[in-house]
């Protein structure tokens, strides 16, 4: 290694699967992570800086800025939603280019984030950030009364934090009394219209600007079931949606990286733009695209991420999308119904399907059930995978109640 | 070679298992270590399902030897093999969750290394055997389950897993060595008397299907002679197929085939410690008929047929009550009370009088009522009695159980011992009155009317006696300590005093500073401790009073598990000079390995029943606090401190380990 040159990747958060990519690339890295990983760091020969990604960005970056300067840092990847931002700005820092901050700011703000996509000509529902009970009522009975929903039968809205991952604190309003099961706490919100159609997510990995590789990812069912690449009846839409991620990433000025925006799309092919985030998407996402496309979407962002990058290695790194995966991957996320776990049942008849692939469910230590949040905290996964997307979806929606918890 | 023919013979689902778990095997092997709990799961997923068949098992087996290299036990619980325990393997494949599954893998790491597929740097061949024989010896429910368990739910997944891997390791290992070592269990625990007998009547019934199957002559006789011992160990006993026969049949004995009978008894007990229900019908006959012969089948001494003599009204009522085949055990009590001469103690025999008509509360009702009795006709009164008579006759026969209830266990050893009256007192007033009530500092505590404590329904592993009373003596223990709480100092120093009894001296000390929590003044600690104990440092004063003291538990490796409760019995020159500590532990499993090869005995060194016994020196390295009478000490600037060195490396490289010292 040649001193003094700028060439380490910085991974923000502490990810094992991440690590374990990036370790595998033959390139200097070092993971900023929270304290407590110091000691597992140390004793396996990770290069490590122990941090806290609090609120004190502002105040704190340079500090990070200093000791990531000090190991020759090129490039920071963020891997979760908190450290988004701490990418941006330290980027922004390694590049002297403060738009990169602003940029990445767009991303962690709900309410910021569709307003540039509408200022930008993408199609979303109507939406208003809320600082309190009253703006909920209010917008949730004016998107009734715009759709002359008058007497009953409302139409909902949603309502979600601005600055969480996923479906964390995500409320659907259905009628006005939901709307007092919402906590001071909570505000701001941003709320939205109801969005039909069929849901999903993509996965693009962006390289000077431009989509090098394209994921779909079809949701049999938001928060528990998915899988990669998406049906023939989804992926027949993908030059639309193409063009739309293309939209995007010029509205969003996205140079380098990884974006996952979520879609609805409606049975005559209109997209609408959901949400986007600039960090691995959760869902077991990138598990399923190296399982179906057989290339490590950790390395990819990372390659995505560095400037430097060849368009000889892009090409050579990215397989063909849809035709060269070699199955359908899917992912069941299992929750508990029960307050407290016994047991354990998968059925022979799952376990024995050609198309069962593994599952990682077991009896925790601690058999009371923990309070759910978002979709983050569910108790195992099964995983499936298999060459026709129609039994992959059958399995899932098969499944998709099934109490494996006791 | 073993993998040739598992793959011949297994069908479908097992080798897609099979191909699987190979596979999930290298994929962890190439992991770099800070990676691989991310491949571990996998392995243990598909360990889980193949463990479900015997053919499942071959294939991990074929595998084991690799297991340490692949990282299948890294940076967890199980990845240093030398660290491994028989006693917790048993907890562990009970466990629902992975540990189940882990501890599965790690026997079988080990079968190949009793077998010699896996040659270890550090456990040897006869190593590894040995702790699986160990294994199975301490878990033979799992060995042999019983022919009722076959309701199978899935909840019991791992249970019905258990049993197979047992059931494979006992095809793989010697019948033989499993059965001398379960010799060796049955005699470890038995020569330590203990009153509750369950487990070890449990070891005695299951591993009779060991005598038939091949096993050495020693070992198959060390079997039959315990399984005679708890069955049938006389002549007209082994003759018959049920108490109402064999009762029969002592009516048409003559003389001499009764003296047989009480003899062969007699010596059973004196054997063993374990009671035959057949002695109780035959006691019980006695009683009727010829009471003279009764002395004859308990093989008293002669104290103990004087006081048998002596008390023959109260003997007779108290057989009469409460010795019923349900309650044989008690026999064993019976014996070792009369040559105590417990009876001989003034009111101790209205004290156990009152206890036959007592009335007893509705709650107490609950705590002794055993559903096993419902059919033997005996009495609650009667049950209570039995307990009173084992816990008098076996005072260092008391244990705990599987509960943290230490304290009050040695104190009703302890009563037992030097507080009969009292002890008696206490049983009549938690019987009648669900109450006990003690002064503590002037005012009294009534358990009653306190909250908390050990739960009321703990009691199936413990004697009668225990639990009735230590509900009620739990609770007031920790009111008491809860009373001294801000005191600043070891609040035992004074609890003990009060709650025990009188004659515990008030001379107190901690090794830790209650203020700051640091091990203080050590050297002191040990010095104090030598001249008030040791005989060649104290004047050559003996304990007159057994001592309870607060020791460190630690594991085989030295590593504390927590405090512990014992007392001290007496302090005495063994067969070879040395001085040793003989102690009570109510923990009914005295034989411990505590690591740096302190591992206290129960016999060989002149134990009595009941005791364990450890080297002066060692024992002292695990105390933490003991009581000490201040007007009688040696001087404490006579003991060496080459002693005191040795004593404090002891307890630094192990508990000592988990404190700052200061």
């Amino acid at each position: 290694m040649v001193e003094n040159m700028e060439n380490t990747t910085a991974l923000l958060g502490w990810s094992l699967p991440a690590i374990e990519a990036v370790d595998k690339m033959d390139r200097p890295y070092v993971v900023v992570g929270p304290p407590e990983f110091q000691e597992f760091a140390k004793a396996n020969d990770i290069p490590f800086i122990p941090w806290e990604f609090d609120e004190r960005l502002l105040t704190r970056s340079d500090e990070l800025y200093e000791q990531l300067k000090a190991l020759h840092t090129k490039i920071t990847v963020p891997i979760y939603e908190e450290t988004v931002e701490w990418a941006g700005i330290l980027n922004a820092k390694l590049k002297d280019d403060p738009r990169i901050f602003h940029k990445s700011l767009l991303l962690r703000d709900k309410g910021l984030m569709k307003r540039k996509a509408q200022l930008a000509g993408i199609r979303v529902g109507i939406f208003e950030e809320a600082e309190n009970k009253g703006d909920i009522y209010r917008f949730f009975k004016r998107v009734n009364e715009a759709l002359i929903k008058v007497d009953g039968d409302m139409e909902p809205i949603h309502v979600k934090p601005l600055n969480k991952a996923g479906t964390v604190g995500h409320r659907m309003i259905r009628k006005e009394q939901d709307i007092e099961q919402v906590t001071n706490e909570e505000f701001p919100l941003l709320m939205e219209s109801h969005l039909e159609g069929q849901e999903f997510s993509c996965e693009a990995f962006i390289h000077n600007g431009k989509v090098r590789f394209l994921n779909i990812t079809e949701y049999v069912k938001l928060g528990h079931s998915n899988f990669v690449p998406a049906s023939p009846s989804l992926e027949k839409w993908r030059p639309q949606i193409k063009a739309a991620i293309e939209q995007l990433v010029d509205a969003f000025e996205i140079k380098y990286g990884m974006i996952h925006p979520e879609y609805f799309i409606t049975p005559d092919g209109t997209l609408y733009f959901g949400e986007v985030a600039g960090r691995v998407p959760g869902g077991h996402i990138f598990e399923l695209i190296e399982k179906a496309y057989g290339f490590s979407p950790f390395q990819a962002q990372v390659l995505c991420s560095d400037p430097d990058t060849t368009e000889e290695e892009i090409a050579s790194f990215f397989p063909e999308e849809i035709v060269s995966a070699k199955g359908h991957a899917a992912s069941l996320m299992v929750y508990p119904n029960t307050r407290v776990i016994e047991g354990l049942d998968i059925p022979e008849e799952l376990k024995n399907h050609p198309y069962f692939d593994k599952h990682d469910l077991f009896i925790p230590v601690t058999s009371k059930v923990a309070e759910r949040v978002g979709f983050g905290n569910h108790y195992g996964t099964i995983f499936l995978f298999g060459e026709d997307s129609e039994v992959v979806r059958d399995l899932l929606l098969q499944y998709e109640n099934y109490n494996f918890y006791l | 070679m073993s993998n040739l023919i598992v793959e011949k013979t297994i069908d479908k689902q097992t080798a897609i298992l099979k191909d699987k778990f190979e596979i999930a095997l290298e994929k962890l092997e190439q992991a770099k270590p800070f990676a691989k709990s991310m491949y571990q799961t996998e392995v243990f997923q598909l360990a889980t399902e193949l463990a479900g068949s015997f053919d499942g098992l071959s294939v991990i087996y074929s595998h084991a030897h690799r297991f340490d290299e692949t990282g299948v036990f890294y940076a967890g619980l199980w990845e240093d093999i030398t660290k491994m325990e028989p006693s917790l393997v048993g907890g562990s494949l009970r466990d629902k969750g992975i540990n189940s599954i882990v501890e599965l893998l790690s026997e079988m790491r080990m079968l190949s290394i009793a077998k010699g597929d896996y040659v270890h740097p550090v456990v040897s061949k006869e190593e590894a055997g040995a702790f699986l024989n160990e294994v199975l010896a301490l878990n033979l429910d799992l060995l042999f389950p019983s022919k009722t368990e076959t309701y199978r739910t899935k909840l019991d997944d791992h249970v019905f897993r258990a049993q197979r891997l047992f059931y494979y390791l006992g095809q793989e290992l010697s019948l033989n060595a499993i059965a001398a070592k379960i010799v060796l269990e049955i005699e470890r625990l038995t020569v330590q008397r203990p009153i509750t007998t369950g487990r070890i009547l449990k070891m005695i019934n299951m591993s009779r299907q060991l005598i038939d199957s091949g096993i050495d002559e020693q070992t198959a006789e060390a079997l039959e002679k315990y399984a005679c011992a708890v069955n049938g160990p006389t002549p007209l006993s082994q003759d018959v197929s049920n108490q109402r026969e064999y009762r029969l049949r002592l009516e048409k004995a003559h003389e001499d085939e009764i003296e047989i009978e009480a003899r062969s008894f007699a010596e059973a007990i004196n054997d063993t410690g374990l009671v035959s229900p057949y002695h109780a019908v035959l006691i019980r006959f006695l009683n009727r008929k010829d009471s003279d012969n009764i002395p004859k089948s308990l093989d008293l001494s002669e104290a103990g047929t004087e006081s048998f003599k002596a008390n023959r009204q109260l003997i007779h009522d108290v057989i009469q009550i409460s010795i019923y085949p349900e309650t044989c055990q008690a026999i064993y009590g019976l014996k070792r009370l009369l040559e105590r001469e417990v009876l001989a103690q003034e009111q101790v025999v209205p004290a156990i009088r009152r206890l036959f008509e007592l009335p007893i509360h509705a709650q107490a009702r609950q705590v002794l009522f055993r559903p096993e009795h419902k059919q033997s006709g005996i009495s609650l009164n009667g049950l209570l009695v039995a307990g009173v008579i084992s816990v008098l006759g076996q005072p260092l026969g008391v244990g705990q159980g599987l509960q943290a209830t230490c304290q009050s266990a040695r104190a009703i050893s302890l009563w037992s011992q030097y507080g009969i009256v009292q002890l008696l007192d206490y049983i009549a007033s938690a019987a009648r009155d669900n109450n006990i009530s003690m002064i503590f500092e002037g005012e009294a505590i009534q358990s009653s009317l306190l909250e908390g404590g050990v739960s009321t329904d703990f009691q199936q592993d413990v004697d009668p006696v225990s639990s009735l009373l230590v509900p009620h003596l739990d609770k007031i223990y920790n009111e008491m300590m809860k009373r001294t709480l801000l005191r600043g100092e070891d609040g035992h120093k004074w609890v003990n005093p009060e709650f025990y009894g009188g004659w515990i001296p008030t001379g107190f000390i901690n090794v830790i500073n209650q203020a700051t929590l640091k091990v203080t003044d050590y050297p002191a600690f040990v010095k104090l401790f030598y001249a008030t104990h040791h005989p060649d440092y104290n004047e050559g004063r003996e304990l007159v009073y057994p001592n309870p003291v607060g020791i460190f538990i630690t594991n085989v490796h030295g590593e504390l598990l927590g405090l512990h409760a014992v007392t001290i019995q007496r302090i005495n020159q063994d067969q070879n000079g040395g001085y040793r500590v003989y102690f009570y532990n109510p923990n009914n499993d005295s034989g411990q390995n505590w690591g740096q090869d302190i591992k206290a005995t129960v016999t060989g060194f002149g134990e009595l029943e009941g005791e364990s016994s450890l080297p002066f020196h060692e024992f002292v390295s695990r105390m933490y606090a003991f009581h000490y009478n201040l007007f009688q000490q040696g001087d404490i600037y006579m003991v060496e401190d080459s002693l005191v060195a040795q004593v404090e490396a002891l307890a630094k490289e192990s508990w000592g380990k988990n404190y700052v010292w200061a």
